[in-house]
Formats: C-alpha cells, structure tokens, sequence
C-alpha cells in the first residue's frame, strides 16, 4: 500500500505542476506533454497497485503482504516536500551571480530582418547574437523591447544587468543571458520582472579584443514593470 | 541498505530547521537549492517513468527464450550490435537504467546489457541533435561525441564480458512469479521498478544540487590554460552536476575557456557516469557492482573522449 501512495502522490502532483504552471519554472515549456503523459501513468499505476493490494487483502486477510519495497523509496516524497515546504520559485539573481553569463561564440552569422514593428521584441539570445555576429549591424540605432529580470551590477552604478536564463533541460542547467542597461534613472529590486525598451551601444572597442568578461550594453529608452511571463526560461533552440 | 539513504536527510532537514537561527544559508541559497534540486527531479521524472514502462514489458512479454534467439550468442556481435540498439532510445540516462536491468533479469548477457546502458543516453538522435544546435560551429564535435561515447561503451561491455567474477549480476536473474498473468506482472514490474530507481534518482538529486551550490566556479576557471588539468576539472565537473545528457551540450559550449577537446571529456564522460547514476546503479544492479562499474568507466570514458578528440578535434 505504501508504494500505492508514492505512486499516486507523485502522480498527483505532476499533473498539479502542470495544471497550475508551476512546471515551467523547472524545466523547459516542451516537457509540458511528457510530463503530463507521466503524471497520468503514475496515477494509473497506483491505483492498480492499491486496488490490487487491498483486493489481496479481502482474499486473504492473514496473508504476509507483497514486499513493500525497500523504503529508498519513501525518498521519492522528498521533491514533494520541497515543493510544499520551500515552495521555489525557479532562478533568480541570486542564481546569475553564480555562473558567468552566456555570451555567443557560435553563431551564425546572417540574421533574418527585424520584425515588422516601431519596436520589436526580441529574445535575449537573439539580441546578444546579432550585437555580437551581425554584419548587417541591424540593431544599429533600432530600439527593441526585451523582458528580462533586474540584477544590479556594483560595475553599473547607472543601470543593471537585464538578465533572463536560458534552459535547455531543466533549471539545473541554467546559463544567464545578460544586457547591461546604461542610464537608468531609477532603482529596481533584484529580481523584478520588467519590459525594456532599448537601444544597442556599438562597443569602442570590438567585444573579441575586450578579454573574457565582456558584457554587451545598451541605452535605455524606457522600462516598465511588468508580470512575470508564462516562459521565464529562453530555450536555446 | 534501506536505512542508509534516509540518512541523507537528517542533515537536511537540521539545516532547514537551523536556518533561521544560525544564519548558515541564506534564504535565497535555500530556494536555489530547492529549484536545483526540484527541476533534476521533475525533468528526469518523465525518461524514468518511459524507462520503467519499456522495463515492465520486457519483463511482461520477453522471455529468456526470445532473448536467446535475438541477441547473439558471441559477446564479439552481441557488445556492439547492443550498443547500436541504444540508437534506438530517445531519452537520456535516468530512464535506461531500469530497462538495462530487465534486460539481464530477462537473460540478456550481461555485458550486452551493460553496454547499451552506456551507448543510449549518449549517441541517440535527440543528444546528438542538440550537440549540432550548441556547436554550430564545430561539426566534427558531434561526429566526436558519437564516437567517443560508442568506444567507450563497448570497451566496457567488452571488459565485462571478459571479467571471470562477473557472478556480480547473478542476484538480478530470473525473480519471476511464474503464476502471475502477463498484465499484472508489468504493472508489478514497472511500479516496483519505478519506486526502486526513483528512489535512488532522488539521492542522487540531492548530491547534485548540493554540490552545484558548494564548488565556486572560480575554482573551474582557473584551471582552464593548462590541458592536462582542464581535463581532469571537467571530467569530475561532469560527475558532480550530474546533468540530462540532452542539455549538458549547451552547458559545455558555455564554458569557450576550455579547449573543444576538454569539453569533449565532458559530454562524454556526463552521460556514463554521473553521481544520479551511481546512486541508481547502487540500487538496480548492487553496491558492489556499481563500486566496481562506476571507476572503470569513468576511466575508460576519460581515455576514449582524450583519444578520439586528439583525432579529430
């Protein structure tokens, strides 16, 4: 029976993850149909053991029960604790400051034009390719709206570094996609999320000759407040 | 051995109680810790629960006899025609470990099973897809990991089926209850296979993520300049992050400090060997068999990726 509620309990609250969101702070938005393919199948799977476990039972009451398992088992609540007990809300800055951030060193580079807009939104990953391999430069003096989360820079007294991960699997394998923003007037929490309209500063000096850390930066034009958005993670596809 | 893993938690759980009172982890190292912790098992969740299912059928409906008529006879065809099969299994490493101990429950040798264990979360078509997304730039790295993954699987299967003691698996034969119908062994077979190697996917969780959190980066990047020890960093880095074989191309071509040749050491020593791995391989196959298993094929994965990278990168 106890491995009927393991069974049932995480299948439960697989599809609870995927019902709610939750499960895109964790892993990338494509596992959305596997994992809800597995929450139906642990849930099934249980309820089979547990039917059959008590049918067994009502057959045989003095009958010694199937073996239970060994209790490496049980373990499996532990990420259902978590959940309850910590409740994590996915990567933040606290996160960024952890691993250096992702700068394109392989990318093509021809880009398809700029979408047809007075601003158009781009992904963090596509800013920071085009910034770096664009030999059309079109991002020159073109402002684009990016959303990212705040992390304040002590190197950028007058901005932040506009931070969004991106996921290939699951959170575990986050790297940070930065945009260092000059001339921000006001100060913002670690963390928020905000909507950005920006413009690309050229590099004085070419980012290959810049040594390691080099970061790409752009001017603010205008940054708002927003919500959370239903992918907090970019892929790298 | 049911004791031992439970223990892991005493330490958790006082240092989630403690936290508030002697300032040891800040609150925000808690929930990154969490979302580690969380996202390994939620994104593994999925591959093992497809690996148990393809474990339950095997168990339900392959008999040793079909075993004994499809995989052939001499461990010279039978290691790398089973490393081919691991083509075969999109997925990546969690959900293989569980159908590798099926396979030789079912009678499969088990050097055959052993070696498809090593080749399919490294050389099936989604791994090697995302490798091309991550290095556009370097075509031969995919072609490399391919080969380094596949030489290295079979050099193992190779070496175990040349082993004398390989009485190790033995214990793993044959625990049919032969009066149970076909459907209700599959469910038997897959929820005990599940409870069992998820179990044991979860200890390896916590050491991951915890380990994540605790060896600074700075450490790592230090030794980038010098091969030799790039080398070793990477390859230990790769055990010690214990990340989906499917997502730790992207993680390798974030570190550009390192030589092609290094990182090819990381992607092919990660999916073969990584800490989730070994807490799971405890638990399927024995601790004495994973005590034995894990260092031999970390060297063995080592070697192969240094030697083909040499080649080819």
């Amino acid at each position: 029976m106890a491995r009927a509620a393991v069974l049932c309990s995480l299948g439960m609250v697989t599809l609870r993850l995927i019902w709610s969101g939750g499960y895109g702070w964790f892993v990338q938005q494509r596992m959305q149909i596997p994992l809800l393919v597995a929450g139906v199948i642990l849930l099934v799977l249980g309820l089979v053991e547990a039917w059959g476990a008590s049918r067994e039972e009502r057959s045989d009451p003095t009958s010694i029960r199937r073996s239970a398992g060994p209790a490496v088992g049980l373990m499996l609540m532990l990420p259902l604790l978590v959940l309850i007990a910590v409740a994590p809300t996915g990567l933040g800055a606290a996160a960024a400051g952890r691993v250096d951030a992702y700068n394109p060193t392989d990318t093509a580079e021809t880009f398809a034009p700029l979408p047809d807009a007075a601003e158009p939104p781009l992904k963090v990953l596509d800013f920071l390719g085009r910034a770096v391999w664009d030999s059309e430069r079109s991002l020159e003096g073109v402002p684009v709206v990016l959303e990212g989360i705040v992390v304040n820079d002590p190197d950028a007294p007058d901005g932040f570094l506009l931070t969004r991960f991106m996921v290939s699997c699951c959170a575990a394998d986050g790297i940070p996609l930065q945009v260092r923003l000059r001339g921000v007037t006001e100060p913002y929490a670690d963390d928020t999320w905000v909507r950005a309209v920006v413009q690309w500063i050229p590099p004085d000096v070419p980012y290959e000759d810049q040594g390691d850390n080099w970061v790409v930066e752009a001017e603010v034009i205008r940054i708002e407040v927003g919500e959370t958005p239903a992918d907090p993670y970019e892929s790298p596809y | 051995m049911a004791v031992g893993p439970l223990l892991l938690l005493v330490p958790f759980v006082v240092a989630i109680a403690a936290r508030n009172r002697l300032g040891i982890l800040a609150d925000d190292d808690v929930r990154l810790w969490s979302t580690l912790f969380v996202s390994i098992c939620v994104q593994a969740l999925p591959f093992l629960v497809l690996g148990v299912v393809i474990s339950g059928l095997i168990a339900a409906f392959v008999s040793p006899d079909l075993v004994q008529r499809i995989v052939p006879k001499r461990s010279l065809f039978a290691v790398p025609s089973a490393g081919l099969a691991g083509m075969a299994l999109p997925g990546c490493e969690c959900g293989s470990v569980p159908i590798a101990g099926r396979l030789v429950s079912a009678g499969t040798p088990p050097a055959a099973a052993l070696t498809f264990l090593l080749a399919a979360p490294a050389i099936n078509p989604v791994v090697l897809v995302s490798t091309a997304v991550a290095f556009p730039n370097d075509r031969m790295m995919v072609l490399a990991r391919f080969l380094a993954s596949f030489l290295a699987a079979i050099t193992v299967g190779t070496w175990w089926a040349r082993r004398s003691e390989s009485s190790l698996l033995d214990a793993l034969r044959d625990d049919h209850d032969h009066d149970d119908t076909r459907w209700h062994r599959f469910v038997d077979v897959s929820s005990r296979d599940l409870v069992h190697a998820g179990g044991y996917l979860v200890v390896g969780a916590l050491a991951a993520a915890t380990l994540q959190l605790i060896v600074p980066r700075s450490v790592i990047d230090s030794v980038a300049d010098n091969e030799l020890l790039a080398v070793v960093v990477l390859a230990i880095l790769a055990v010690v992050l214990s990340i989906c074989s499917e997502a730790d191309a992207f993680v390798a071509s974030g570190l550009p400090q390192f030589s092609l040749s290094s990182r090819l050491v990381f992607l092919v020593v990660g999916p073969v060997i990584d800490l989730k791995l070994v807490a799971m391989h405890s638990g399927v196959f024995g601790r004495a068999f994973a005590l034995r298993f894990a260092p031999v094929t970390f060297v063995v994965a080592v070697l192969s990726a240094v030697l083909i990278g040499q080649v080819l990168l």
